[in-house]
């Protein structure tokens, strides 16, 4: 079966050979794993798929390939500070684990802050075509066999924050609607400009969302994601599919957000991701929504990958396979990149568990 | 509740920074003891922003607005409390550990704690282990260890045990969290307390040094 064959059958809620998988890795554990696999690379990985080759993900026999358009590819854009197309800050922070050190890139000032430079401000142009010549040949390549997501995350909260900086835009949610609003429309429409340009030059999907929930609970209320995100997420969707009706659409927030979900459907959502187990039990979520929406990720990025044996890690794929996966609906993936702290044979225990597990077999 | 307090705590409870200014204000113009009005009004106002975040009627936004009229207020207050002898109930020193930036929950927990009376030293991100213990040399009687990321978490263990070589571990109380720790985590590596969210870390923290 096609990569694409299988991502399209469980998103029609029916049972493919085997559940597909999805894994996206820090630039770091790439060279760890491409060393590991003895596949050189011809870039530095972008975890959120802007410009990669591909090469690791065709290896491990992943069913998605992803291409991003948006401000999330201004992460590990350098390895010393930089400031992006937006004007957002960033430093880069060294950390040490034990299979070696690595660097995360980190928002360090936001042009927003100061309210006297919001009038002026003027976002990056998302129509111009050199930014999107990477997911055309993504598309022009590999379409045929994978199943091709246009990847517009931190579409419009983060890039927001990342802006104006977390603490003041949730003051303003509070305290300055019309503000808010304003600085929100910023990302908003340009992500919506370049996930509808993906929608026509052909991707299968597009991956959007917004952290809106925190470890154990929601980090804003569901009142307050009904008042500024709902009405926008609700637009995306309906302009995404106007396009192109049988296009699917995924949303990302990490945390709990259990609450926002029946909403989520309302408004079209085909998938979410990515179901940390630590704040949501995917089975619970299977079993009240999963007639409805299907789920990508579920495989724990904060305990069972990092610091948990091959056999957790193995345990807790065949766990999902028979509590969500076992009448499709499920894409199988990490609820995060892969960091550098975990283990190479918890990796491949998740990947081999994932590719070696026919439904048939369960 | 005198109707003066009460406009004080509906302030903070509204995240009305200027009333809750103004509120202090003319309570203290009446003479209205500060403790009376730091232990009734601004307190009592940070348990019920606590509370109603427990209760999932406030989420972070409302708790930071709720904090940042307290803060306000307490600025006002401030001189009279030290002029009355007010003294804080405790100590705490806050920190994002080693290696680790993201500081919200860090941020959150210290505006709960000082809304819960306690004096807070905020050492900020990238704390190494040498400077919480300067700090517990200084005279903090609890530290509140912050990190988002599990490859930073380690640094948890490493300031604790850094703690213990300098001969320090008996005298501090040690509370940690952030989102990838646990309960588990905090009893493995010999931390006294975890605290999920930040109204239940100013509750650990008073029951602590209690």
């Amino acid at each position: 079966m096609k990569p694409r064959e299988r991502v399209e059958m469980t998103l029609n809620h029916e049972r493919p050979d085997r559940c597909p998988m999805q894994i996206s890795f820090t630039p770091e554990f790439a060279e760890r794993l491409r060393a590991d696999m003895e596949i050189k690379g011809k870039q530095v990985h972008n975890p959120h798929g802007g410009g990669n080759t591909y090469e690791l993900e065709r290896a491990l026999e992943e069913d998605l390939l992803l291409t991003s358009v948006g401000w999330a590819n201004s992460y590990y854009m350098d390895d010393k500070p930089y400031t992006d197309e937006w004007g957002i800050g960033w430093t880069v922070h060294p950390y040490e684990t034990l299979f070696g050190k690595g660097h995360y890139t980190e928002i360090a000032s936001h042009p927003l802050a100061d309210d006297a430079a919001i009038s002026d401000y003027q976002a990056p142009d998302p129509h111009r075509p050199e930014l999107y010549a990477a997911s055309e040949q993504t598309i022009r390549d590999f379409k045929d066999e994978y199943w091709i997501v246009g990847v517009t995350v931190t579409t419009i909260f983060e890039t927001a924050w990342a802006l104006r900086g977390l603490e003041q835009m949730m003051l303003d949610m509070v305290t300055d609607p019309e503000l808010a609003n304003q600085l929100l429309d910023i990302p908003f429409k340009y992500h919506l400009t370049a996930a509808k340009k993906l929608v026509e030059m052909g991707v299968d999907m597009i991956w959007t969302g917004d952290d809106v929930g925190s470890q154990h609970k929601m980090m804003i209320s569901p009142r307050m994601w009904r008042k500024y995100f709902k009405p926008r997420m609700a637009t995306f969707i309906s302009e995404l599919k106007a396009i192109n009706p049988a296009v699917k659409v995924a949303y990302h927030s990490d945390g709990n957000v259990l609450p926002i979900i029946p909403e989520l459907i309302e408004i079209g959502l085909d998938v979410l991701n990515p179901i940390q187990p630590a704040s949501m039990d995917p089975a619970e979520v299977k079993k009240q929504f999963g007639d409805r929406l299907s789920f990508w990720g579920t495989i724990d990025e904060q305990k069972t990958l990092p610091f948990g044996t091959a056999r957790d890690v193995a345990n807790e794929v065949h766990q999902r396979l028979e509590t969500v996966g076992y009448d499709g609906g499920l894409i199988l993936a990490p609820t995060h990149h892969v960091q550098l702290d975990t283990p190479l044979e918890n990796f491949w225990a998740m990947v081999n568990t994932i590719t070696n597990t026919p439904y048939e077999k369960l | 509740m005198d109707e003066k307090m009460k406009a004080i705590y509906n302030a903070i409870l509204e995240g009305d920074m200027e009333s809750a200014v103004e509120s202090v204000r003319v309570a203290l113009d009446t003479g209205i003891a500060p403790g009376e009005i730091l232990n009734n009004a601004l307190i009592s106002a940070m348990e019920k922003v606590g509370q109603l975040f427990e209760d999932g009627e406030y989420f972070v936004p409302e708790m930071l607005v709720a904090a940042r009229a307290m803060k306000a207020g307490l600025e006002i207050l401030k001189p009279s409390l030290v002029d009355s002898g007010v003294e804080p109930v405790g100590k705490v020193v806050v920190g994002t550990v080693k290696g680790d930036l993201h500081d919200i929950g860090k941020n959150l927990v210290a505006m709960m704690l000082e809304g819960a009376g306690f004096e807070i030293v905020d050492l900020g991100t990238d704390v190494t282990p040498n400077q919480f213990i300067g700090a517990i040399r200084d005279g903090a009687e609890v530290i509140g260890l912050s990190a988002l990321l599990t490859t930073t978490m380690p640094a948890m263990r490493e300031t604790i045990k850094a703690i213990e070589e300098a001969g320090m571990r008996d005298q501090i109380k040690i509370i940690i969290g952030g989102a990838p720790v646990t309960a588990e985590y905090a009893k493995q590596i010999g931390a006294d307390g975890y605290a999920a969210d930040a109204s239940q870390a100013a509750i650990l923290a008073k029951k602590l040094i209690a």
